[in-house]
This record gives C-alpha cells, sequence and structure tokens, in this order.
C-alpha cells in the first residue's frame, strides 16, 4: 500500500503536489469505500475482494461440516443408543437445517456482522450506509446464497466482478458490503529524530515541502522494515531527488544518490522542528484555548 | 500546528475510546450509565473532528486510517441496532407478517395460479390416464407411494415399528404412544430440513428475475398433481387424502407465499419503477424476505403436523374435519391477523415509499 503510493505521488506528473482528498469529487476504482456518516464525517471502508470471501467461505464450510460431525458422534450418537433413537435423528436433522440456512444469519446478527470464517480472515459484513446489519437484510443475504451458489458459487463470482463494491447478489438484495477489518494501531514512532541533522540552511533554497509530502517521507522512513534495503532505498531515491532538485539542494550531491534515505528524513527533520519555538508557542496557546469548555478547534 | 504535537496532545484522547470500545464491545449502549454515554458522544465528535483535520492537512495514510477505524468502530456502537427479542418475533407472527402479505397479495395470487393450476391439470390427467404418470414420477418412487399408501403401508401404523424403540422407553410412558410418537420426531425433522429448505430456495432464486422461482412452483405444482392422481388412480385415495387433508393447508399455502415472495424480488428487477434497479431490489426484498420467513414458520407448523397428526390413527371423518378447520385457520390467519391496524400501517408504508405504478400489481 505504502509503496504504491509512493510511486503515484513522486510521479513526474504530479510533481510533489499530492492531490487533495475531496470525498465524493471521484469514483475511484479501488478498494475503498466511502461512506459519510450523519456527523458530516466521511468514513472509508476497505472492501473485502473475492479472494479473501473465498478464504471465510471455506473456513466456514469446515467449520459447518465439523460441527455436524461432533455434533452427530458426541451428543446424537451415544444418545439415540440410549433413549429414542427417532426423536434424536429428528433433532439431528432440525440441527442440519440451522446448520444450513441459520449459520450465517445467526453469527452475523449476534456477532456484528462476523461469521466465524469472516472473524478468522478479519471480513466484517455491514450495511451500505455503514451501519451493522441487523437480522432481515442478514437472513435476506443469506438465504440469496442459494441463487449465488449455483455452479460452484459462479453466479456470486461473477456479480462480485461486475460490481464497484464486490457484492454478490444476496449483497446487492440486502444492501450490505463486505469490508475488511484493520486491527486499530496507532502508527508506531517515525522516524527517530534525534540522530538526523537537519540540512544546512545555505544548502537549499526557499522552497517548502508541503505537509503531505513530509508525512509522506515520515510514514515511508518509518515502515522502511517492510522492503529490503535495496528496494527502499531505489524506492526512496526518486523523490530524494526530485526533493533535491527543487530544494536547490547544492550540499553534498552522494548524500542524495546513495543514502537517500537519510537525505529524506534530514528534509523531514530540517522542516517540520526548523521553527520549534514557535511551534512551542501555538501548542501552549492552543493548550490554554481547549481548556476551556465548549470550545475544541485545533488551530 | 505539526503532526507529531497533534498525535501528542490527542493520543489521550484516542487511547480513552479505544479503550471505552473495547469494554463495550458487545454490550448495547443503552445499558450503559448515561456519563459514560456523554463522554461517548463527545469523544466520537471530537475523535470525528481530528479525522478531519488530519485528512484536510494530509498528514499521512496510516493515521488516517487508525482515526477513519476509532470514528468507524465508534459509529457503529452508535448506531447499532435495538436488541431483538421475543416480543418482537411474536409481534411479527401475529401482525407484521400477515400485513406484509396481504399487502403484496397479488404477487401470491400468481405464484397460486403457477403452482395450483398446473397441479390441478396433472392431477386430473394422471388420475383419468395412470400410464402417464411414470412420465413425471421416477420409478421408485411410484413403488414407493404404493407401499405407502397402500393396505399393510406405513400409514396403518400399529402392525410394526416396535422393533428397537421400545427397549428403553417401556419404564415411564406408554410404549406404544412413545414409539410413534419417536419414530415421527424423526419425519418431523426430515420434514422441516426438506420442505422448508424448498421454500426458502424457491424465494432465493427470484432474485434470477423470478425463473428460478417460476420454475420451482411449476415443477412442485406437476409433481404434486401427478403423485396425487397416480396414488388416487392405484386406488389409495381415501388413505391418501385423509393424510395429506390436514397439513396441505399449511404446507401448499406456504409454498405459494413463498413463491409469491420469489416473484417479489423478481419483479422489483424486472419493473423498478422509478428507482434504480438496485435500489428498488433492496427497498422490495426487505420486505420479501419477511414474507418469506412468515412461509417458513407455517411450513414449520405444516411439517409438526405432518409428523404427528396426519399418520395418527383417527378415523378418517375426524381427519377431514379437522383438516378442513386447518384450512380455515389459514385462510382467517392470512386474512384477518392484525387487521385492526391493517390501515394505519398501510397509511405508514405509502408515506414513507410512494405506490408506483408496477409497484403492486405486475
Amino acid at each position: 500500500m505504502a509503496s504504491t503510493i509512493t510511486l503515484d505521488e513522486t510521479s513526474p506528473a504530479t510533481d510533489d503536489v499530492v492531490e487533495p482528498f475531496i470525498p465524493g469529487n471521484r469514483e475511484i476504482l479501488g478498494l475503498e469505500m466511502q461512506v459519510e456518516t450523519p456527523e458530516n464525517v466521511v468514513l472509508s471502508y476497505q472492501l473485502a475482494g473475492p479472494s479473501q470471501r473465498y478464504v471465510a467461505y471455506l473456513i466456514d464450510f469446515l467449520i459447518r461440516t465439523m460441527m455436524l460431525v461432533a455434533i452427530f458422534m458426541f451428543f446424537i450418537a451415544p444418545l439415540m443408543e440410549l433413549l429414542m433413537p427417532g426423536a434424536m435423528l429428528g433433532l439431528f436433522l432440525v440441527i442440519m437445517f440451522l446448520n444450513t440456512w441459520g449459520y450465517y444469519t445467526i453469527s452475523e446478527t449476534f456477532f456484528k456482522g462476523k461469521s466465524i470464517g469472516k472473524h478468522a480472515c478479519g471480513l466484517r459484513v455491514i450495511r451500505e450506509g455503514g451501519y451493522p446489519i441487523t437480522f432481515w437484510p442478514s437472513l435476506l443475504r443469506n438465504l440469496a446464497r442459494s441463487a449465488d451458489s449455483i455452479i460452484f458459487y459462479g453466479v456470486g463470482i461473477t456479480s462480485m466482478l461486475l460490481t464497484r463494491r464486490f457484492q454478490r447478489l444476496g449483497d446487492l438484495l440486502a444492501g450490505t458490503v463486505v469490508v475488511q477489518e484493520r486491527s486499530l494501531e496507532l502508527p508506531r514512532k517515525p522516524i527517530i529524530l534525534n540522530k538526523i541533522k537537519p540540512l544546512d540552511k545555505n544548502d537549499i533554497g526557499s522552497f517548502l515541502p508541503r505537509d503531505e509530502v513530509l508525512s509522506l517521507i515520515d510514514e515511508f522512513i518509518g515502515r522502511r522494515h517492510v522492503l529490503t534495503y535495496e528496494r527502499g532505498h531505489a524506492l526512496a531515491a526518486q523523490l530524494a531527488k526530485r526533493l533535491a532538485k527543487r530544494l536547490h539542494y547544492s550540499g553534498d550531491e552522494k548524500k542524495v544518490s546513495e543514502y537517500p534515505m537519510a537525505f529524506l528524513a534530514s528534509v523531514y527533520k530540517t522542516f517540520s522542528f526548523s521553527q520549534d519555538q514557535e511551534e512551542q508557542e501555538l501548542v501552549d496557546e492552543y493548550n490554554k484555548r481547549s481548556e476551556m469548555p465548549g470550545e475544541d478547534t485545533y488551530e | 500546528m505539526n503532526k507529531h504535537k497533534f498525535i501528542q496532545k490527542r493520543r489521550p484522547q484516542w487511547k480513552k475510546f479505544e479503550l471505552f470500545l473495547k469494554e463495550s464491545s458487545g454490550k448495547s449502549l443503552s445499558k450503559l450509565p448515561a456519563d459514560k454515554i456523554s463522554t461517548f458522544s463527545q469523544l466520537l465528535r471530537e475523535i470525528s473532528h481530528d479525522l478531519a483535520t488530519i485528512r484536510s492537512r494530509g498528514w499521512g495514510h496510516e493515521l488516517m486510517s487508525y482515526l477513519n477505524d476509532l470514528v468507524a468502530r465508534g459509529h457503529n456502537l452508535f448506531y447499532s441496532a435495538p436488541p431483538t427479542n421475543f416480543g418482537r418475533f411474536y409481534q411479527y407472527l401475529a401482525a407484521d407478517f400477515p400485513r406484509l402479505f396481504r399487502a403484496n397479495i397479488g404477487y401470491f395470487l400468481i405464484a397460486c395460479l403457477l403452482f395450483f393450476l398446473p397441479m390441478g391439470v396433472s392431477w386430473c390427467v394422471v388420475q383419468n390416464n395412470p400410464d402417464l404418470a411414470s412420465r413425471v414420477i421416477p420409478e421408485e418412487y411410484m413403488t414407493q407411494f404404493d407401499h405407502m399408501y397402500g393396505e399393510e403401508g406405513g400409514l396403518n401404523s400399529d402392525t410394526e415399528n416396535t422393533t428397537e424403540g421400545d427397549t428403553n422407553s417401556e419404564e415411564a410412558e406408554d410404549p406404544a404412544t412413545g414409539t410413534f410418537g419417536d419414530q415421527r420426531a424423526a419425519m418431523a425433522g426430515f420434514y422441516i430440513n426438506n420442505n422448508v429448505g424448498i421454500a426458502l430456495k424457491c424465494f432465493a432464486l427470484g432474485v434470477l428475475l423470478g425463473i428460478g422461482t417460476v420454475y420451482t412452483l411449476l415443477f412442485n405444482g406437476i409433481f404434486l398433481g401427478a403423485v396425487s392422481g397416480y396414488i388416487i388412480s392405484q386406488g389409495n385415495g381415501d388413505r391418501f387424502l385423509s393424510f395429506v387433508i390436514s397439513h396441505g393447508s399449511f404446507e401448499l399455502t406456504a409454498i405459494a407465499v413463498a413463491g409469491g415472495a420469489g416473484l417479489m424480488l423478481g419483479n422489483a428487477i424486472i419493473h423498478p419503477g422509478q428507482r434504480t434497479r438496485f435500489q428498488s431490489l433492496q427497498l422490495r426484498g426487505l420486505e420479501a424476505v419477511q414474507i418469506a420467513g412468515g412461509a417458513a414458520a407455517m411450513l414449520v407448523i405444516a411439517a409438526m403436523i405432518e409428523a404427528f397428526w396426519s399418520p395418527a390413527d383417527f378415523p378418517n371423518e375426524v381427519k377431514y374435519a379437522v383438516g378442513s378447520g386447518l384450512w380455515l385457520i389459514v385462510f382467517l390467519y392470512l386474512t384477518f391477523a392484525g387487521l385492526q391496524t391493517d390501515s394505519r400501517f398501510r397509511l405508514r408504508r405509502s408515506s414513507t415509499t410512494p405506490p408506483q405504478e408496477g409497484d403492486q400489481h405486475r
């Protein structure tokens, strides 16, 4: 994810101008789904693709089968020998019915849109408005499973590929989508800044990089361990060269070409921490203001 | 303001919110104390604001997605559905389902036409001409029917079936009814599993432009008609009809009800009215599934009757009487249940969803 963004945003066409985020401006074909809440907040959800959902389905299928076998072996079969074999068989058939037609509906209704397989894959069913799923839509989407599952889910997969939000027929019918749940994790501290020296003021011109570029550097370096050393540097070099040009950097050329990551880090340090003093004042003022009740602006 | 400062400043609130989400996961919001709810809603708004700030500044994808998830979870908790209870279920069966059924009765009538008409035709044809039965019914089924409804078939229940069941059930209960009930319980499970499954499938296949539903209705109509005609032509008519009449009330009606719900789905795609096809599908799908759910409940009742009452050893006159009574009950239920508030319901319904051309009629 991070690497594609890096490439996009440093491509020649956009230079270091990052397109601003305008919700609802255009619909991009992608994995993001945007939903506007009543508070006028735009939430984005990551849609789940067919392959993920297939894995979840397989897990659920295994669990359902094993559940039936286990119930039969450990509960039904022993009791059948003791008393009322017919009633036990009937009970088993009812359990089988609930297992076939109710497994998904029950689990999605009571476990917030997740079945066990979906939970294992980090997936969740929500309604298109971002709301949690309720009983009837859940029943609807899971009854329609029998239409979707024609030709080994051929109908469902076709429908998923044809719709923007990867919805199978049941989803279209009930107005639901399957999204990926990301783990709640605050991004870790990006750059160990005390080891890095800012650029010399004499080496650069008056160009000021935008906030977006700075946080791009921040994130890129924060996640550098995801990539191999060579690949990370190759990617960083693109941005470093471009930035050096814009900055009219006249210092050590080697620094840009051979240690682009270090260069980026020092750019970051230069611009985000150069006016520490001024910033501190602003923060103090902000703190004072936000301690007063009823005011919460972050300017 | 700098990104790091911002994170430092706001982080405690985020953590607090995270903790709150963790604590209240699985609980309904309405069960929490009032002050907690108000802090929750305040935090939710604050964090929504943080998210907007970060978005407008472009302060990084990861931070954004973190906050986005926080807000999304809070949003989900805040707007979570009211808990379902059994009172609701009763309300649904007593009023909501028959009301919805009546509001969309046109579909039901068409489903009846698709189901009962071919049934009647194939019944008449096969009864007058039993040789044709083999074109519809597989051979092994035919011999099975002959056995079932024949003189010493399974319906004359007292001759057989006391082989393994009575070894343990001797102590407390009457062994005869015990084994009878026992065997029948297995059949009840079978009927539920089989029949309700077929009806639900019949409904769900409606999403394929209604073709699946029409096919299922026609097929079952022709098949059941042929079976009836065949059995009667073999001279087992009295035994068969007295067996079928009781549960037939719930079963056959429910099949048509489920078929009607399936046709609703098909028609929602074919005649979307002024909405898009998907919108119309979603709107009417939600009504259709509630009708199908009622049909499923009726089929469960039918399965119970079929298993425990229909094969019971009573004179045929009693069975005919009870069967007719059940037909009457089904008719009264679907026609009158929840009727006293029907007009108010229709008013509410029509105010939210203005009736459109092609909405009610095909």
